[in-house]
Protein backbone atom coordinates (compact mmCIF):
# COMPACT_ATOMS: atom_id res chain seq x y z
CA UNK A 1 0.00 0.00 0.00
CA UNK A 2 1.19 3.53 -0.69
CA UNK A 3 2.70 5.34 2.27
CA UNK A 4 1.49 8.81 3.18
CA UNK A 5 2.15 11.59 5.66
CA UNK A 6 -0.59 12.65 8.10
CA UNK A 7 -0.38 15.70 10.35
CA UNK A 8 -1.63 15.09 13.89
CA UNK A 9 -1.99 18.55 15.38
CA UNK A 10 -1.44 21.34 16.15
CA UNK A 11 -5.05 21.03 17.35
CA UNK A 12 -5.46 17.41 18.29
CA UNK A 13 -6.60 15.76 21.54
CA UNK A 14 -3.39 13.69 21.53
CA UNK A 15 -1.02 16.62 21.59
CA UNK A 16 -1.66 18.00 25.13
CA UNK A 17 -0.78 21.47 23.90
CA UNK A 18 0.09 23.02 20.59
CA UNK A 19 2.43 20.95 18.49
CA UNK A 20 2.32 18.79 15.41
CA UNK A 21 3.32 15.21 14.98
CA UNK A 22 3.74 14.31 11.34
CA UNK A 23 3.16 10.61 10.94
CA UNK A 24 4.06 8.54 7.89
CA UNK A 25 1.66 5.65 7.69
CA UNK A 26 1.45 2.49 5.66
CA UNK A 27 -2.19 1.54 6.07
CA UNK A 28 -2.67 1.54 9.83
CA UNK A 29 1.00 1.11 10.71
CA UNK A 30 3.31 3.99 11.62
CA UNK A 31 6.44 3.92 9.45
CA UNK A 32 8.09 7.23 10.35
CA UNK A 33 7.41 10.27 12.52
CA UNK A 34 8.59 13.85 12.63
CA UNK A 35 7.69 16.15 15.53
CA UNK A 36 7.23 19.84 14.81
CA UNK A 37 7.46 22.17 17.80
CA UNK A 38 7.58 25.88 18.48
CA UNK A 39 3.91 26.88 18.30
CA UNK A 40 4.06 28.59 21.69
CA UNK A 41 7.66 29.75 21.67
CA UNK A 42 7.63 32.88 23.85
CA UNK A 43 11.35 33.62 23.90
CA UNK A 44 11.71 33.29 27.67
CA UNK A 45 15.50 33.09 27.34
CA UNK A 46 15.60 36.43 25.54
CA UNK A 47 13.12 38.06 27.92
CA UNK A 48 15.28 37.00 30.88
CA UNK A 49 18.17 39.04 29.50
CA UNK A 50 16.31 42.24 30.36
CA UNK A 51 14.97 41.22 33.78
CA UNK A 52 16.83 41.19 37.07
CA UNK A 53 17.42 38.01 39.04
CA UNK A 54 14.26 38.29 41.19
CA UNK A 55 11.96 39.04 38.28
CA UNK A 56 12.99 35.95 36.31
CA UNK A 57 11.35 33.59 38.83
CA UNK A 58 7.94 34.70 37.58
CA UNK A 59 8.81 33.74 34.01
CA UNK A 60 10.17 30.37 35.08
CA UNK A 61 6.90 29.63 36.88
CA UNK A 62 5.13 30.01 33.58
CA UNK A 63 7.31 27.53 31.74
CA UNK A 64 5.01 24.71 32.71
CA UNK A 65 1.51 25.24 34.03
CA UNK A 66 1.31 21.80 35.63
CA UNK A 67 4.64 22.01 37.45
CA UNK A 68 5.39 25.66 38.17
CA UNK A 69 7.25 25.23 41.45
CA UNK A 70 9.84 22.77 40.15
CA UNK A 71 10.79 25.18 37.37
CA UNK A 72 11.18 28.25 39.54
CA UNK A 73 13.24 26.20 42.00
CA UNK A 74 15.46 24.89 39.20
CA UNK A 75 16.17 28.50 38.24
CA UNK A 76 16.75 29.61 41.82
CA UNK A 77 19.42 26.95 42.43
CA UNK A 78 21.30 28.05 39.31
CA UNK A 79 21.00 31.71 40.33
CA UNK A 80 22.34 30.87 43.80
CA UNK A 81 25.27 29.09 42.18
CA UNK A 82 25.93 32.22 40.12
CA UNK A 83 25.58 34.72 42.96
CA UNK A 84 27.19 32.53 45.62
CA UNK A 85 24.50 32.48 48.29
CA UNK A 86 24.40 30.22 51.33
CA UNK A 87 20.80 29.24 52.05
CA UNK A 88 19.45 28.60 55.58
CA UNK A 89 18.61 24.97 56.18
CA UNK A 90 15.02 25.61 57.17
CA UNK A 91 14.43 27.29 53.81
CA UNK A 92 15.77 24.19 52.05
CA UNK A 93 13.26 22.01 53.90
CA UNK A 94 10.41 24.34 52.99
CA UNK A 95 11.55 24.24 49.37
CA UNK A 96 11.61 20.46 49.44
CA UNK A 97 8.04 20.40 50.73
CA UNK A 98 6.96 22.81 47.97
CA UNK A 99 8.74 20.90 45.20
CA UNK A 100 7.53 17.45 46.23
CA UNK A 101 3.93 18.66 46.63
CA UNK A 102 4.25 20.12 43.13
CA UNK A 103 5.57 16.82 41.81
CA UNK A 104 2.49 15.14 43.29
CA UNK A 105 0.18 17.68 41.68
CA UNK A 106 1.97 17.32 38.35
CA UNK A 107 1.86 13.51 38.33
CA UNK A 108 -1.83 13.63 39.30
CA UNK A 109 -2.49 16.02 36.45
CA UNK A 110 -0.70 13.58 34.13
CA UNK A 111 -2.63 10.59 35.44
CA UNK A 112 -5.87 12.52 35.10
CA UNK A 113 -5.05 13.45 31.51
CA UNK A 114 -3.73 10.03 30.56
CA UNK A 115 -6.94 8.24 31.54
CA UNK A 116 -9.15 10.00 28.96
CA UNK A 117 -6.34 9.58 26.40
CA UNK A 118 -6.88 5.87 26.39
CA UNK A 119 -10.55 5.60 27.20
CA UNK A 120 -10.76 5.64 31.00
CA UNK A 121 -12.69 8.83 31.48
CA UNK A 122 -13.81 8.54 35.10
CA UNK A 123 -10.27 8.53 36.41
CA UNK A 124 -9.79 12.13 35.36
CA UNK A 125 -12.31 13.44 37.88
CA UNK A 126 -10.82 11.32 40.63
CA UNK A 127 -7.28 12.55 40.01
CA UNK A 128 -8.29 16.19 39.77
CA UNK A 129 -10.05 15.86 43.12
CA UNK A 130 -6.78 14.87 44.82
CA UNK A 131 -4.80 17.38 42.80
CA UNK A 132 -7.07 20.02 44.28
CA UNK A 133 -5.84 19.08 47.76
CA UNK A 134 -2.23 19.58 46.67
CA UNK A 135 -3.12 22.87 45.00
CA UNK A 136 -4.75 24.05 48.22
CA UNK A 137 -1.60 23.26 50.17
CA UNK A 138 0.58 25.00 47.59
CA UNK A 139 -1.75 27.97 47.62
CA UNK A 140 -1.22 28.31 51.35
CA UNK A 141 2.51 28.54 50.68
CA UNK A 142 2.69 30.67 47.58
CA UNK A 143 -0.55 32.61 47.71
CA UNK A 144 -1.83 31.74 44.26
CA UNK A 145 -3.27 28.67 42.65
CA UNK A 146 -0.95 27.73 39.82
CA UNK A 147 1.97 30.12 39.51
CA UNK A 148 3.35 30.50 43.00
CA UNK A 149 6.50 32.60 42.59
CA UNK A 150 7.52 30.98 45.85
CA UNK A 151 11.33 30.67 46.03
CA UNK A 152 13.63 33.65 46.40
CA UNK A 153 17.35 33.92 45.75
CA UNK A 154 18.61 32.99 49.21
CA UNK A 155 15.51 31.33 50.62
CA UNK A 156 11.75 31.34 50.33
CA UNK A 157 9.05 33.97 50.21
CA UNK A 158 7.17 32.85 53.31
CA UNK A 159 7.42 30.37 56.14
CA UNK A 160 4.90 27.54 56.49
CA UNK A 161 1.67 29.14 57.70
CA UNK A 162 0.07 28.20 61.03
CA UNK A 163 -1.47 24.77 60.89
CA UNK A 164 0.06 23.93 57.52
CA UNK A 165 1.87 20.86 58.82
CA UNK A 166 -1.31 19.48 60.35
CA UNK A 167 -3.34 20.01 57.20
CA UNK A 168 -0.55 18.60 55.01
CA UNK A 169 -0.26 15.46 57.14
CA UNK A 170 -4.00 14.97 57.08
CA UNK A 171 -4.33 15.44 53.33
CA UNK A 172 -1.34 13.27 52.50
CA UNK A 173 -2.54 10.38 54.61
CA UNK A 174 -5.91 10.66 52.91
CA UNK A 175 -4.09 10.71 49.58
CA UNK A 176 -1.98 7.66 50.40
CA UNK A 177 -5.20 5.74 51.06
CA UNK A 178 -6.84 6.94 47.89
CA UNK A 179 -3.88 6.11 45.67
CA UNK A 180 -4.87 2.45 46.07
CA UNK A 181 -8.21 3.33 44.57
CA UNK A 182 -6.50 4.66 41.45
CA UNK A 183 -4.44 1.54 41.16
CA UNK A 184 -7.52 -0.64 41.25
CA UNK A 185 -9.28 1.74 38.86
CA UNK A 186 -6.45 1.40 36.36
CA UNK A 187 -5.18 -2.11 36.94
CA UNK A 188 -8.64 -3.66 36.82
CA UNK A 189 -9.70 -1.77 33.72
CA UNK A 190 -9.33 -4.06 30.71
CA UNK A 191 -9.34 -1.12 28.29
CA UNK A 192 -6.41 0.47 30.08
CA UNK A 193 -4.37 -2.72 30.22
CA UNK A 194 -4.99 -3.65 26.59
CA UNK A 195 -4.03 -0.21 25.35
CA UNK A 196 -1.00 0.36 27.57
CA UNK A 197 0.68 -3.02 27.91
CA UNK A 198 3.05 -4.06 25.16
CA UNK A 199 3.04 -0.75 23.28
CA UNK A 200 5.68 1.95 22.99
CA UNK A 201 8.74 0.05 24.16
CA UNK A 202 11.61 2.36 25.14
CA UNK A 203 14.88 0.50 25.47
CA UNK A 204 16.98 1.14 28.59
CA UNK A 205 20.23 0.70 26.59
CA UNK A 206 19.51 3.68 24.37
CA UNK A 207 17.58 6.06 26.61
CA UNK A 208 20.65 7.57 28.34
CA UNK A 209 22.32 8.23 24.99
CA UNK A 210 19.12 9.84 23.70
CA UNK A 211 19.04 12.18 26.67
CA UNK A 212 15.85 10.73 28.19
CA UNK A 213 15.71 11.25 31.95
CA UNK A 214 13.46 11.21 34.96
CA UNK A 215 10.51 8.84 35.39
CA UNK A 216 10.64 7.82 31.71
CA UNK A 217 14.19 6.54 32.21
CA UNK A 218 13.56 4.87 35.55
CA UNK A 219 10.57 3.07 34.04
CA UNK A 220 13.13 1.09 32.00
CA UNK A 221 14.96 -0.16 35.08
CA UNK A 222 17.77 2.38 34.97
CA UNK A 223 18.59 3.69 38.41
CA UNK A 224 19.37 7.33 37.73
CA UNK A 225 17.88 10.19 39.68
CA UNK A 226 19.44 13.65 39.91
CA UNK A 227 18.23 13.93 43.49
CA UNK A 228 20.57 11.13 44.57
CA UNK A 229 23.34 11.13 41.97
CA UNK A 230 23.97 14.89 41.99
CA UNK A 231 22.61 15.72 45.41
CA UNK A 232 21.09 19.13 46.02
CA UNK A 233 18.70 20.47 48.66
CA UNK A 234 18.30 18.23 51.73
CA UNK A 235 17.44 14.96 50.02
CA UNK A 236 20.54 13.46 51.65
CA UNK A 237 19.03 14.01 55.10
CA UNK A 238 15.93 11.98 54.36
CA UNK A 239 15.59 8.23 54.26
CA UNK A 240 14.56 7.13 50.78
CA UNK A 241 15.67 5.44 47.58
CA UNK A 242 14.35 6.42 44.15
CA UNK A 243 11.68 4.16 42.67
CA UNK A 244 12.88 2.05 39.74
CA UNK A 245 10.54 -0.10 37.69
CA UNK A 246 11.21 -3.72 36.71
CA UNK A 247 10.24 -3.50 33.06
CA UNK A 248 10.09 -6.37 30.59
CA UNK A 249 13.07 -7.49 28.55
CA UNK A 250 11.92 -5.44 25.55
CA UNK A 251 12.09 -2.18 27.49
CA UNK A 252 9.63 0.09 29.24
CA UNK A 253 6.12 0.11 27.82
CA UNK A 254 3.34 2.58 28.59
CA UNK A 255 2.21 0.50 31.54
CA UNK A 256 5.68 0.72 33.15
CA UNK A 257 5.64 4.48 32.75
CA UNK A 258 2.29 4.57 34.53
CA UNK A 259 3.57 2.32 37.33
CA UNK A 260 6.68 4.40 37.97
CA UNK A 261 4.69 7.60 38.34
CA UNK A 262 2.32 6.02 40.84
CA UNK A 263 5.36 4.82 42.82
CA UNK A 264 6.88 8.29 42.64
CA UNK A 265 3.70 9.81 43.99
CA UNK A 266 3.89 7.53 47.03
CA UNK A 267 7.50 8.50 47.47
CA UNK A 268 6.91 12.24 47.16
CA UNK A 269 4.17 12.04 49.77
CA UNK A 270 6.59 10.18 52.05
CA UNK A 271 9.30 12.77 51.46
CA UNK A 272 6.97 15.63 52.40
CA UNK A 273 5.92 13.86 55.60
CA UNK A 274 9.56 13.18 56.54
CA UNK A 275 10.58 16.75 55.78
CA UNK A 276 7.79 18.12 57.98
CA UNK A 277 9.02 15.92 60.84
CA UNK A 278 12.69 16.77 60.46
CA UNK A 279 12.40 20.48 59.77
CA UNK A 280 14.86 22.47 61.89
CA UNK A 281 12.91 24.60 64.34
CA UNK A 282 9.84 22.43 63.87
CA UNK A 283 7.12 22.69 61.26
CA UNK A 284 4.79 24.56 63.60
CA UNK A 285 7.02 27.59 64.22
CA UNK A 286 6.43 30.61 62.06
CA UNK A 287 8.92 33.27 60.99
CA UNK A 288 7.94 36.57 59.45
CA UNK A 289 8.77 36.98 55.75
CA UNK A 290 12.37 38.14 55.36
CA UNK A 291 13.56 36.53 58.60
CA UNK A 292 17.20 35.34 58.26
CA UNK A 293 16.03 31.83 59.24
CA UNK A 294 14.19 31.51 55.92
CA UNK A 295 15.80 34.13 53.68
CA UNK A 296 19.52 34.86 53.41
CA UNK A 297 20.84 38.11 52.01
CA UNK A 298 21.86 37.81 48.39
CA UNK A 299 23.88 40.10 46.12
CA UNK A 300 21.88 41.51 43.22
CA UNK A 301 24.68 41.76 40.65
CA UNK A 302 26.82 39.17 38.93
CA UNK A 303 29.96 40.47 37.18
CA UNK A 304 31.02 39.39 33.71
CA UNK A 305 32.89 36.13 33.59
CA UNK A 306 30.82 34.42 36.27
CA UNK A 307 28.42 31.64 35.49
CA UNK A 308 26.08 29.35 37.35
CA UNK A 309 24.36 26.12 36.46
CA UNK A 310 22.29 23.50 38.17
CA UNK A 311 20.85 20.11 37.27
CA UNK A 312 17.42 19.61 38.80
CA UNK A 313 15.04 16.67 38.94
CA UNK A 314 11.85 18.07 37.44
CA UNK A 315 8.58 16.11 37.40
CA UNK A 316 9.34 15.14 33.80
CA UNK A 317 13.07 14.56 33.89
CA UNK A 318 16.27 16.49 34.25
CA UNK A 319 15.75 20.22 33.87
CA UNK A 320 18.68 22.56 33.90
CA UNK A 321 19.55 26.24 33.90
CA UNK A 322 22.78 27.87 32.82
CA UNK A 323 23.17 31.57 33.63
CA UNK A 324 26.03 33.78 32.50
CA UNK A 325 26.51 36.97 34.51
CA UNK A 326 27.46 40.43 33.34
CA UNK A 327 24.46 41.68 31.43
CA UNK A 328 22.77 45.09 31.36
CA UNK A 329 22.98 47.42 34.34
CA UNK A 330 26.52 46.38 35.37
CA UNK A 331 25.53 42.78 35.93
CA UNK A 332 22.12 43.44 37.43
CA UNK A 333 20.61 41.32 34.69
CA UNK A 334 21.97 38.05 33.36
CA UNK A 335 23.87 38.15 30.08
CA UNK A 336 22.42 34.86 28.93
CA UNK A 337 19.97 32.38 30.43
CA UNK A 338 19.80 28.97 28.88
CA UNK A 339 17.16 26.40 29.76
CA UNK A 340 17.25 22.66 29.31
CA UNK A 341 13.76 21.30 29.03
CA UNK A 342 13.45 17.54 29.58
CA UNK A 343 10.50 17.21 27.21
CA UNK A 344 12.27 19.06 24.40
CA UNK A 345 14.81 16.24 24.34
CA UNK A 346 12.34 13.44 25.06
CA UNK A 347 9.72 14.25 22.42
CA UNK A 348 11.98 13.28 19.46
CA UNK A 349 12.78 9.99 21.20
CA UNK A 350 9.14 9.35 22.11
CA UNK A 351 8.18 9.91 18.48
CA UNK A 352 10.67 7.24 17.43
CA UNK A 353 9.12 4.82 19.94
CA UNK A 354 5.89 4.85 17.91
CA UNK A 355 7.38 3.38 14.78
CA UNK A 356 5.94 -0.04 14.09
CA UNK A 357 2.75 0.47 16.11
CA UNK A 358 -0.75 1.32 14.92
CA UNK A 359 -2.08 4.85 14.52
CA UNK A 360 -4.50 4.21 17.38
CA UNK A 361 -1.54 3.60 19.73
CA UNK A 362 -0.06 7.07 19.18
CA UNK A 363 -2.08 8.84 21.92
CA UNK A 364 -1.29 6.04 24.37
CA UNK A 365 2.45 6.20 23.67
CA UNK A 366 2.78 9.97 23.51
CA UNK A 367 0.64 10.53 26.59
CA UNK A 368 2.68 8.08 28.63
CA UNK A 369 5.83 10.23 28.23
CA UNK A 370 4.01 13.15 29.92
CA UNK A 371 4.66 15.89 27.37
CA UNK A 372 4.28 19.50 28.46
CA UNK A 373 4.53 21.95 25.60
CA UNK A 374 4.94 25.07 27.70
CA UNK A 375 8.41 24.03 28.83
CA UNK A 376 9.28 22.41 25.51
CA UNK A 377 8.81 25.58 23.50
CA UNK A 378 9.89 28.04 26.20
CA UNK B 1 21.52 7.42 52.99
CA UNK B 2 21.23 6.75 49.31
CA UNK B 3 22.91 9.84 47.91
CA UNK B 4 26.39 10.03 46.46
CA UNK B 5 28.98 11.10 49.03
CA UNK B 6 30.82 14.32 48.41
CA UNK B 7 34.31 12.95 49.12
CA UNK B 8 34.10 10.24 46.48
CA UNK B 9 32.66 12.73 44.00
CA UNK B 10 35.52 15.19 44.56
CA UNK B 11 38.27 12.58 44.32
CA UNK B 12 36.72 11.04 41.23
CA UNK B 13 36.34 14.49 39.65
CA UNK B 14 40.03 15.22 40.28
CA UNK B 15 41.00 11.88 38.73
CA UNK B 16 39.02 12.65 35.61
CA UNK B 17 40.37 16.20 35.33
CA UNK B 18 43.92 14.86 35.58
CA UNK B 19 43.33 12.25 32.87
CA UNK B 20 41.67 14.78 30.59
CA UNK B 21 44.59 17.19 30.87
CA UNK B 22 46.72 14.74 28.87
CA UNK B 23 44.33 14.89 25.90
CA UNK B 24 45.40 17.27 23.08
CA UNK B 25 43.93 20.76 23.19
CA UNK B 26 42.24 20.37 26.57
CA UNK B 27 42.85 22.19 29.80
CA UNK B 28 40.68 20.99 32.63
CA UNK B 29 40.25 21.65 36.32
CA UNK B 30 37.75 20.91 39.07
CA UNK B 31 35.52 23.76 40.14
CA UNK B 32 33.71 23.67 43.48
CA UNK B 33 30.23 25.08 43.01
CA UNK B 34 27.62 25.59 45.67
CA UNK B 35 23.90 26.11 45.50
CA UNK B 36 21.43 25.89 48.32
CA UNK B 37 23.20 24.20 51.22
CA UNK B 38 25.26 21.76 49.11
CA UNK B 39 28.57 22.05 47.35
CA UNK B 40 29.43 19.92 44.35
CA UNK B 41 32.45 19.50 42.07
CA UNK B 42 32.15 20.27 38.36
CA UNK B 43 34.88 19.16 35.94
CA UNK B 44 35.46 22.13 33.64
CA UNK B 45 37.13 21.76 30.28
CA UNK B 46 38.42 24.40 27.92
CA UNK B 47 38.75 22.93 24.45
CA UNK B 48 39.94 24.50 21.20
CA UNK B 49 37.41 24.22 18.41
CA UNK B 50 39.80 22.30 16.08
CA UNK B 51 40.28 19.52 18.63
CA UNK B 52 36.67 19.30 19.73
CA UNK B 53 35.62 16.32 17.64
CA UNK B 54 38.50 14.09 18.86
CA UNK B 55 38.02 15.24 22.43
CA UNK B 56 34.31 14.44 22.27
CA UNK B 57 34.99 10.93 20.96
CA UNK B 58 37.55 10.38 23.67
CA UNK B 59 35.12 11.60 26.34
CA UNK B 60 32.50 9.13 25.18
CA UNK B 61 34.72 6.11 24.50
CA UNK B 62 37.53 6.40 27.04
CA UNK B 63 36.00 8.33 29.92
CA UNK B 64 32.45 7.02 30.03
CA UNK B 65 30.70 10.37 29.60
CA UNK B 66 27.38 9.01 28.41
CA UNK B 67 24.78 11.76 28.71
CA UNK B 68 24.58 15.14 27.00
CA UNK B 69 22.45 17.55 29.02
CA UNK B 70 22.50 20.84 27.24
CA UNK B 71 24.27 22.96 24.66
CA UNK B 72 24.34 26.72 25.14
CA UNK B 73 25.55 29.25 22.61
CA UNK B 74 26.46 32.78 23.66
CA UNK B 75 27.12 35.77 21.44
CA UNK B 76 29.72 38.15 22.96
CA UNK B 77 30.09 41.06 20.53
CA UNK B 78 31.75 43.30 23.15
CA UNK B 79 34.09 40.86 24.81
CA UNK B 80 37.85 41.10 24.31
CA UNK B 81 38.89 37.46 24.13
CA UNK B 82 35.97 35.77 22.43
CA UNK B 83 33.17 36.52 20.05
CA UNK B 84 31.16 33.35 20.38
CA UNK B 85 31.10 30.82 23.15
CA UNK B 86 29.65 27.32 23.14
CA UNK B 87 29.07 25.57 26.44
CA UNK B 88 28.29 21.87 26.66
CA UNK B 89 26.96 20.30 29.82
CA UNK B 90 27.50 16.57 30.18
CA UNK B 91 26.82 14.05 32.88
CA UNK B 92 28.76 10.91 33.51
CA UNK B 93 25.79 9.02 34.93
CA UNK B 94 27.79 5.94 35.89
CA UNK B 95 24.77 3.67 35.29
CA UNK B 96 25.18 0.28 33.65
CA UNK B 97 22.68 -1.45 31.42
CA UNK B 98 20.44 -3.40 33.80
CA UNK B 99 20.70 -7.19 33.39
CA UNK B 100 17.75 -9.37 32.33
CA UNK B 101 16.48 -12.50 33.96
CA UNK B 102 13.21 -14.40 33.44
CA UNK B 103 12.23 -11.89 30.77
CA UNK B 104 12.28 -9.03 33.26
CA UNK B 105 14.82 -6.23 33.64
CA UNK B 106 16.48 -6.35 37.06
CA UNK B 107 17.37 -2.80 38.06
CA UNK B 108 20.81 -2.35 39.58
CA UNK B 109 19.96 -0.81 42.93
CA UNK B 110 23.22 0.09 44.57
CA UNK B 111 23.78 2.15 47.63
CA UNK B 112 24.85 5.37 45.94
CA UNK B 113 26.93 6.45 48.91
CA UNK B 114 29.26 3.46 48.34
CA UNK B 115 30.00 4.19 44.68
CA UNK B 116 33.68 4.54 43.80
CA UNK B 117 35.97 5.34 40.88
CA UNK B 118 34.36 5.54 37.47
CA UNK B 119 30.88 4.64 38.81
CA UNK B 120 30.54 7.95 40.62
CA UNK B 121 28.19 10.34 38.79
CA UNK B 122 29.91 13.53 37.68
CA UNK B 123 29.10 16.83 36.03
CA UNK B 124 31.19 18.15 33.16
CA UNK B 125 31.17 21.56 31.55
CA UNK B 126 33.00 22.03 28.24
CA UNK B 127 33.68 25.54 26.93
CA UNK B 128 34.73 26.36 23.38
CA UNK B 129 35.61 29.91 22.33
CA UNK B 130 35.29 31.07 18.76
CA UNK B 131 36.89 34.22 17.35
CA UNK B 132 35.39 37.11 15.46
CA UNK B 133 33.41 35.61 12.59
CA UNK B 134 30.08 36.07 10.87
CA UNK B 135 29.67 32.33 10.42
CA UNK B 136 30.52 30.63 13.71
CA UNK B 137 30.65 26.87 13.48
CA UNK B 138 31.91 23.88 15.40
CA UNK B 139 31.95 20.10 14.84
CA UNK B 140 28.69 18.29 15.49
CA UNK B 141 28.45 15.59 18.15
CA UNK B 142 24.99 14.45 17.09
CA UNK B 143 26.18 10.95 16.18
CA UNK B 144 28.01 10.40 19.49
CA UNK B 145 25.24 11.52 21.84
CA UNK B 146 21.86 11.39 20.13
CA UNK B 147 20.57 13.59 22.95
CA UNK B 148 22.66 16.44 21.51
CA UNK B 149 20.71 16.33 18.25
CA UNK B 150 17.88 18.70 19.16
CA UNK B 151 20.15 20.75 21.39
CA UNK B 152 22.28 21.55 18.34
CA UNK B 153 19.21 22.33 16.25
CA UNK B 154 18.03 24.73 18.93
CA UNK B 155 21.41 26.42 19.29
CA UNK B 156 21.57 27.04 15.55
CA UNK B 157 17.97 28.20 15.45
CA UNK B 158 18.23 30.71 18.29
CA UNK B 159 21.92 31.70 18.41
CA UNK B 160 23.10 31.03 14.86
CA UNK B 161 26.05 28.78 15.63
CA UNK B 162 26.35 26.15 12.93
CA UNK B 163 27.35 22.55 13.59
CA UNK B 164 29.46 20.96 10.86
CA UNK B 165 28.25 17.52 9.91
CA UNK B 166 24.85 17.86 11.57
CA UNK B 167 22.24 15.88 9.64
CA UNK B 168 18.83 17.45 9.10
CA UNK B 169 19.43 20.93 10.49
CA UNK B 170 16.21 22.94 10.59
CA UNK B 171 14.27 25.50 12.60
CA UNK B 172 12.79 23.89 15.69
CA UNK B 173 11.42 26.66 17.87
CA UNK B 174 10.92 29.41 15.32
CA UNK B 175 8.57 29.20 12.34
CA UNK B 176 9.93 27.36 9.31
CA UNK B 177 9.58 30.46 7.14
CA UNK B 178 11.83 32.56 9.41
CA UNK B 179 14.23 34.49 7.12
CA UNK B 180 17.69 33.07 6.64
CA UNK B 181 20.22 34.58 9.00
CA UNK B 182 17.74 35.65 11.68
CA UNK B 183 18.78 34.26 15.07
CA UNK B 184 17.05 36.13 17.91
CA UNK B 185 19.52 35.46 20.72
CA UNK B 186 22.28 37.35 18.92
CA UNK B 187 22.89 40.58 20.74
CA UNK B 188 22.09 43.02 17.91
CA UNK B 189 18.43 42.06 18.37
CA UNK B 190 17.04 44.04 21.24
CA UNK B 191 14.04 43.34 23.39
CA UNK B 192 13.37 46.95 24.33
CA UNK B 193 13.31 49.74 21.79
CA UNK B 194 13.32 53.52 22.14
CA UNK B 195 10.11 53.99 20.20
CA UNK B 196 7.76 52.08 17.98
CA UNK B 197 9.41 53.26 14.79
CA UNK B 198 12.66 51.67 15.72
CA UNK B 199 10.77 48.48 16.35
CA UNK B 200 8.50 48.36 13.33
CA UNK B 201 10.69 49.89 10.61
CA UNK B 202 12.88 46.87 10.74
CA UNK B 203 11.08 44.20 12.68
CA UNK B 204 13.34 41.38 11.57
CA UNK B 205 16.44 43.35 12.42
CA UNK B 206 18.30 42.85 9.16
CA UNK B 207 19.33 46.48 8.77
CA UNK B 208 20.36 46.66 12.39
CA UNK B 209 24.10 46.39 12.76
CA UNK B 210 25.93 44.40 15.38
CA UNK B 211 26.76 46.60 18.36
CA UNK B 212 30.47 46.43 17.60
CA UNK B 213 30.26 47.27 13.90
CA UNK B 214 31.46 50.84 14.26
CA UNK B 215 34.52 50.05 16.27
CA UNK B 216 37.93 49.70 14.70
CA UNK B 217 39.37 46.28 15.29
Amino acid sequence: MAEMWISMGPQHPMTHGLWTLKVKVDGETVVDTEPDLGYIHRGVEKICESRDFTQITTYCDRLCYASANTWSHAYIYAAEDLLGVEVPERAEYIRLVAVELQRLASHLMWLGAYGPDIGNLSVMVWCLREREMMMDLLQELGGSRMHYNFPRVGGVKRDLPHGFAMRARHKLSLFLDRIQEYESLFDESTIFLVRSQGVGYAKPEEMINHGVSGPNLRAGGVNHDIRTSHPYSVYSELDWTPAVERSSIKGADCYDRYRIRVEEMRQSAGLVLQALDKMPGGAETYHEPGDPKILAKAPSRAPEGTSGSHHFEDSRGESMFYIAGGGEGRGKMPYRVSIRSPMFITIPYASKCMIGYKVADIPAIMGSFDPCIGETDR
Amino acid sequence: MSVVSQESQISSAEDLAQKLNSVDGVSSFVDQRSSGTQTRPVVKLQVSSENWREVAESLYVDHGVDYCSMITGIHWPDSKDKNWEIIYHFLRTGVKNPPHSDGVVQPIITNNSELKGSDVPLELEVTIHLGDTRTPSVASIQDIWVGADWNEKETWDLVGIDFEGHQGMRRVLQPHETPKGYHPLQKQHKLRYHNFQEMYDDAQGFKRKPVDSERVK
